[in-house]
Formats: structure tokens, C-alpha cells, sequence
């Protein structure tokens, strides 16, 4: 499964956002400031899947598959990383989205946030929500280490 | 009522006059009559004849007289008539007896006609305008109307309806504001207008699958617009836009997308899970387990990859036929790609027993392509090849330069050969050709969407087949500075292409 580790992420990032990925050296969580991810998304397995494969590439992963209670939870709490799901309970992942990314919060929300779906939207709904993400994957098209590999190519803040 | 008094009393006089004068030549003949000798007889006879003269004369002339005003007027009734040609004006100057009435009535029905005529010129405008009214009005199109600076001048009933806002309320509001509309293509209303305002005097166009964007509104209108322009209508009817509502049609299509994306989605969660079992089966498992287990392992994973590429394949098929494929073209090496992809394919292949030989000439320049479309291209091709390779093991990869400058990939198996019999029909959608068994085993929808991927890409998919003997499917890319230059002298500036053709970024359903 080597063989789809760097090409299928690769492929996401470079055909969704029109910039050609260079991955970055490991910009692995240290040990002393875990890099936080907030994981909303409300397939259970799905969530236990990223979990397990973030936690053990040392990520520290909440994950929530509620809308309401994600977006109280993005707005709280301060997280590096937010996976969002499009299609989720109480509120749609474009409406968190678009909270989240309201230019007029103060403050600002700093995590990077990457949308996971398996939806197929219109384009010109997907580039919309590209606009306003800092990456635009789907599910089905990676594997939870090709989830990790991504994440570990995306500078952080 | 001077005027006829005075034309009575003169006619009286006249008539007075002359049967005075008969009646003294009556007299006359009487007194005459006395005396009866040869000659005075024949002086009465004659002054008798003399008498009938002037009678006859007397009423030749009274009633020439007394009828030549009525003939003036009704000359004039006629001279003013709309339905008489011809007729000239009456000479008042030529009358001897009431020129004064005539004059006075002439004066009138002149004036009279003048006033008609002023009526009716006036409830004709009238009529016209509320006959086009109501023509506008009860149009069951929305019909809107715009002078020269874009601002709606008028907007009918149904227009007000369609889009929610009151007729009145749309009077002078800049047509833009009103409709916010995205067109399938670069040609949008407004630049069709700034063209005819430039170039045109007259000139009209129509659009198909005009979306209206309407906020908060679902579901959103659809509609085809014909639009009408005329420069400098003295009528302020400079532009005319008529739109033709087929939400619910052109909704039907986006409704077949959505039962697509549906299912895709509905397919894709499972297909994640399994993807993702699997990744920790082999992470957890692979070391500790028998090779056969490994081997089934493996064969599982491939069978998920290749559900995931045929659920693609679905998709992208249902865009190509509703028109929203979109292909973003960028500059890559295409070794470097091919590689990769055939490299993704390679444990499809083993777990088939099959081989794949990757040969690609150094000397290729960049090519312009859409990352993800074209390695669907690539698998479908490769996926068919081990399909079809029957026994044999090898399956040849290569890319190389074309004498035309173009990067030609081809997949070459020594398996069963394609049937010329359905040759013809490879690249068609295998629904079409469901009664064909032999088209269905697989060359369906993954080569009829290869094609419109390559075209899509400016390239050029083809097949070389012989029964017994094998296939090779090969492809074109157009290399990346050949695409640029041709994507300027198209006036576009994005490299971004549907699948029937070159279409701007920012225009494809713009928002």
C-alpha cells in the first residue's frame, strides 16, 4: 500500500487547489505541544479510523459528530486542525464553515480547516467551499495514513 | 343664423321678382285681350309663350341657385370624407347666392373634422398603447424592458412574479441588481450587450440553462432568455428580455446528477471504511500472516480500489452528459505521472497475475493535463488490458513523441482482441449497446468516458485491435506550451476545459 501513500493525496491537493504539493519535511507534533485536531464527523467508524491512524502519528484528535456541539467546540476551544465533514447532524458542514471563516469574528478562528466528504457537489459549489478551506479531500479517495501524510505536508501556523 | 336669413330673403326676392315679372306679362296678355283684332291675338300668344318661358326659366334657375350652397357643402362633406378619394375643395368664391352661410358652415365642418380627427388620432394612440399593454401584460413570459442605461422601464405581471418583487417596485432599478444570472458559458447577457452597444444597431440572441440566483430562494430558477436589442428606440425600448422558465426540466437533469451523487456518497462511506480496515489489516497484519492470507489481502485491497475507480467512473460520466465536467489543466511531467499511476495499478495487476512493462522516451516535454482525469484514464485503459489479456502475462506501457510534437501513451495487451463488430460502438456508453453481451464485460463506461476525458484534454483516443491477437489503446496529450498558446489565440485565459470544449474558469456557473 506504500505505492498510493504520496500519489492519491497528491492528486487531491494538486487538482482541487491548482498548487503543485511540495511536501514539507516531518513537521510531526513534538512531544510537548501535540498538534490538536478537531475531527467532526459523524460516521462513527469513519472517526474511529482517523483517530486511531492520528493518534499514533501523535496527533491529539477530539472528534465530534454533531454539528451544534462541533461548532461550540471550534469556537472554544483552539485547535490546529479542523476536519470538517460536510454532511453531519444540526448543521451543515458549509454553515460551520462559513462561521468559522466569518471575516467579521474577532477573533479569528487560526486553525487550518480541511474539508473530508464523501459528497460530490456541483462544481462550482466545490470551489466555493475550496475558496474558503484550506483543502478539499474525499474519503473515500485516501486512506486514514494518506489523511496523516497530507496533514504532515500542509504548513502549520 | 344671419347668414340663412339673409339666403332666404334674397331666394324670396328672386322668386318674388320673377313671378311678379310673369304675372305682369300675364296682365298685359288680360288687357291686351280687349281688343280683338289678328295682330293684338297674336300678341297675347306670344306674351302666353313669353310667360312659360320665364317660368321655366324661373325654375331653372331658383332651383340652380338654391341648390349650389347644398352642393358646396356636400362637396366639402366628401373633400373631408376618409373613405372618398379624389375630391376636391369647394370654391366659395364661385357662389352667387349665400356665400355668407356657406362660408360659415364650411368654417364649421372644417373645424368639426379637425376636432374628429384630433379624437381619433388620440384614442388610436390610446388603444395602441393599451392594446400593448395588455399584450405585455398578459404575456405569461416574464418580459422585462430597458432603456439605454440598463434600467428596467417596464416589467410585466409574470416577470414580477417569477422573481418575487413587485412590478412596481422593479420600475428604474438597474436590471443586474434585479436578476443576478450565471450562464453555461463565457457568452453572458451582459457581454452579448456591451458587444450589440458597440457593434449592433439591431441584433437578439438566446441562452439556454440560465440560472437565476436567486438569494434564500429554493429551488432556484432555470431558464432559457431570448433577449431583444435596438439602439436609440425612440420609445426608450432599447433591450427586451424574455425568459422562458424550465426549472422544472432543466431541475430534472440536476436531479439525475443528485440521485448520482447520492449514490456515490452512499457507496463511498462503506468504501472508506473498507479502504481504511484494510490499510490496518496490512499495517497490523501483513508480517504475521501466511502468504495466502496475505495474497487474499491483497486481492481485497485491489477490489477496493477498483470499486473506488468504477464509483468515479459513475460520476464523472453523469457529469460528462450533464455538461459539468470540469477539467483544470496544469503543466506536468508526464513521466513522472505515468509512473506514479501505473505504479498505483500494480497490485491490481499481480493479484490478476499480470505484469505491467512501463517504457517512456526521455525526451517529453511538459504536458497540460487534469491530474485525476487523466490516471482515470490511464486505469481504465490498463484495467481493460487486464481484462481482456487473457493468458498472456505482459501488459507494455509507453509514452513517446508523436512526429506532430504530440506525447502519445499507449496500453498494449496480447490477450483476446475486440470483435470488429463492435469496434465501431467501443467508445459509446455500454447502456446503449446492453443487448451486445460482448460489450458489456467491462469496455462500458470506462472507455466512453477515457474518450471524452482525452478529448476533453485536447488529445485523441484510438484503438488498434485484432481478434487472437491483442489490443493497444493509445492516447495524445497536447504538450503544455502548445496548449497555452492555443488557449490565448481562444481568448481564454485559464486552462480550463468541459468535456465539450474550452470554457473559462470564472464563467462556469458563475455566483
Amino acid at each position: 500500500m506504500e505505492r498510493t501513500a504520496g500519489l492519491k493525496t497528491t492528486r487531491s491537493i494538486e487538482d482541487r487547489h491548482g498548487t503543485v504539493e511540495k511536501p514539507m519535511e516531518e513537521t510531526q507534533a513534538t512531544p510537548s505541544t501535540p498538534i490538536s485536531i478537531l475531527c467532526i464527523e459523524d460516521e462513527q467508524f469513519i472517526g474511529e479510523l482517523y483517530s486511531r491512524a492520528l493518534t499514533k502519528a501523535g496527533y491529539e484528535v477530539t472528534v465530534i459528530g454533531d454539528g451544534v456541539k462541533a461548532l461550540e467546540a471550534a469556537q472554544t476551544n483552539r485547535y490546529d486542525i479542523i476536519l470538517l465533514d460536510l454532511m453531519i447532524p444540526n448543521l451543515t458542514g458549509i454553515e460551520i464553515l462559513r462561521t468559522l471563516r466569518d471575516p467579521a469574528r474577532v477573533p479569528p478562528i487560526h486553525a487550518k480547516i480541511i474539508i473530508t466528504t464523501n459528497l460530490e457537489q456541483r462544481q462550482e459549489v466545490r470551489t466555493d467551499i475550496e475558496k474558503q478551506a484550506d483543502g478539499y479531500l474525499v474519503k473515500a479517495e485516501m486512506t486514514p495514513r494518506e489523511l496523516v501524510t497530507f496533514l504532515q505536508s500542509i504548513p502549520q501556523a | 343664423m344671419n347668414d340663412l336669413q339673409k339666403f332666404r330673403r334674397r331666394l324670396l326676392l328672386i322668386v318674388c321678382a320673377i313671378i311678379l315679372i310673369e304675372n305682369l306679362l300675364l296682365i298685359t296678355a288680360w288687357w291686351l285681350s280687349g281688343s280683338h283684332s289678328k295682330s293684338v291675338e297674336l300678341l297675347i300668344g306670344g306674351v302666353g309663350v313669353g310667360a312659360l318661358l320665364v317660368s321655366l326659366l324661373t325654375a331653372v334657375l331658383v332651383s340652380r341657385l338654391a341648390t349650389k350652397p347644398l352642393q358646396t357643402i356636400w362637396q366639402a362633406i366628401l373633400h373631408i370624407s376618409p373613405n372618398e378619394h379624389g375630391i376636391p375643395a369647394p370654391q366659395v368664391d364661385a357662389l352667387r347666392l349665400g356665400r355668407e352661410l356657406v362660408t360659415s358652415l364650411l368654417g364649421q365642418i372644417y373645424q368639426l373634422n379637425e376636432v374628429t380627427a384630433q379624437t381619433a388620432a388620440s384614442t388610436e394612440e390610446e388603444r395602441k398603447n393599451i392594446s400593448h399593454n395588455f399584450i405585455a401584460q398578459s404575456l405569461p413570459l416574464p418580459l422585462f424592458i430597458l432603456d439605454a442605461a440598463e434600467n428596467i422601464k417596464f416589467a410585466n405581471q409574470a416577470a414580477a412574479n417569477y422573481i418575487g418583487i413587485k412590478a412596481a417596485d422593479l420600475i428604474n432599478k438597474n436590471i443586474y441588481m434585479v436578476l443576478d444570472m450565471s450562464f453555461p458559458s463565457e457568452n453572458t447577457f451582459d457581454s452579448w450587450l456591451k458587444t450589440a452597444k458597440i457593434a449592433k444597431a439591431t441584433t437578439m440572441n438566446t441562452w439556454e440553462r440560465v440560472r437565476l440566483n436567486v438569494r434564500d430562494q429554493h429551488p432556484e430558477l432555470l431558464f432559457d432568455l431570448a433577449a431583444y436589442y435596438n439602439r436609440g428606440n425612440p420609445d426608450q425600448i432599447e433591450t427586451m428580455l424574455l425568459l422562458f422558465d424550465h426549472t422544472k426540466m432543466y431541475s430534472q437533469d440536476d436531479q439525475a446528477i443528485s440521485f448520482v451523487a447520492l449514490s456515490v456518497h452512499e457507496l463511498r462511506t462503506p468504501l472508506t471504511l473498507l479502504r481504511g480496515y484494510i490499510e490496518v489489516f496490512e499495517d497490523e497484519l501483513s508480517d504475521k500472516v501466511d502468504p495466502e492470507i496475505k495474497d487474499f489481502m491483497d486481492k481485497m485491497s485491489a477490489q477496493a480500489e477498483q470499486l473506488m475507480a468504477y464509483v468515479n467512473n459513475i460520476l464523472n460520466v453523469a457529469r460528462i452528459d450533464n455538461d459539468q465536467l470540469e477539467l483544470r489543466l496544469q503543466e506536468a511531467s508526464w513521466p513522472q505521472v505515468l509512473k506514479s499511476i501505473v505504479e498505483a495499478l500494480g497490485l491490481q495487476a499481480k493479484v490478476r497475475g499480470k505484469t505491467l512493462h512501463c517504457k517512456i522516451d526521455s525526451n517529453l516535454p511538459a504536458v497540460g493535463i487534469d491530474r485525476l482525469s487523466i490516471s482515470e484514464v490511464v486505469n481504465n485503459l490498463v484495467d481493460n488490458a487486464i481484462k481482456y489479456s487473457g493468458t498472456s502475462t505482459v501488459i507494455n506501457i509507453e509514452a513517446h513523441l508523436t512526429q506532430d510534437g504530440l506525447v502519445e501513451t499507449t496500453v498494449q495487451d496480447s490477450g483476446l482482441g475486440i470483435s470488429t463488430s463492435i469496434m465501431p460502438n467501443l467508445f459509446t456508453k455500454f447502456y446503449r449497446d446492453h443487448r451486445n453481451r460482448a460489450q458489456v464485460g467491462g469496455n462500458g463506461l470506462g472507455l466512453y468516458l477515457s474518450k471524452a476525458i482525452v478529448t476533453a484534454h485536447g488529445g485523441n483516443l484510438w484503438v488498434r485491435s485484432k481478434e487472437g491477437v491483442g489490443s493497444t489503446f493509445g492516447f495524445t496529450l497536447i504538450p503544455y506550451d502548445q496548449l497555452t498558446q492555443q488557449a490565448k489565440q481562444e481568448g481564454s485565459q485559464d486552462l480550463v476545459r468541459g468535456a465539450h470544449g474550452w470554457i473559462k474558469n470564472h464563467s462556469l456557473y458563475r455566483r
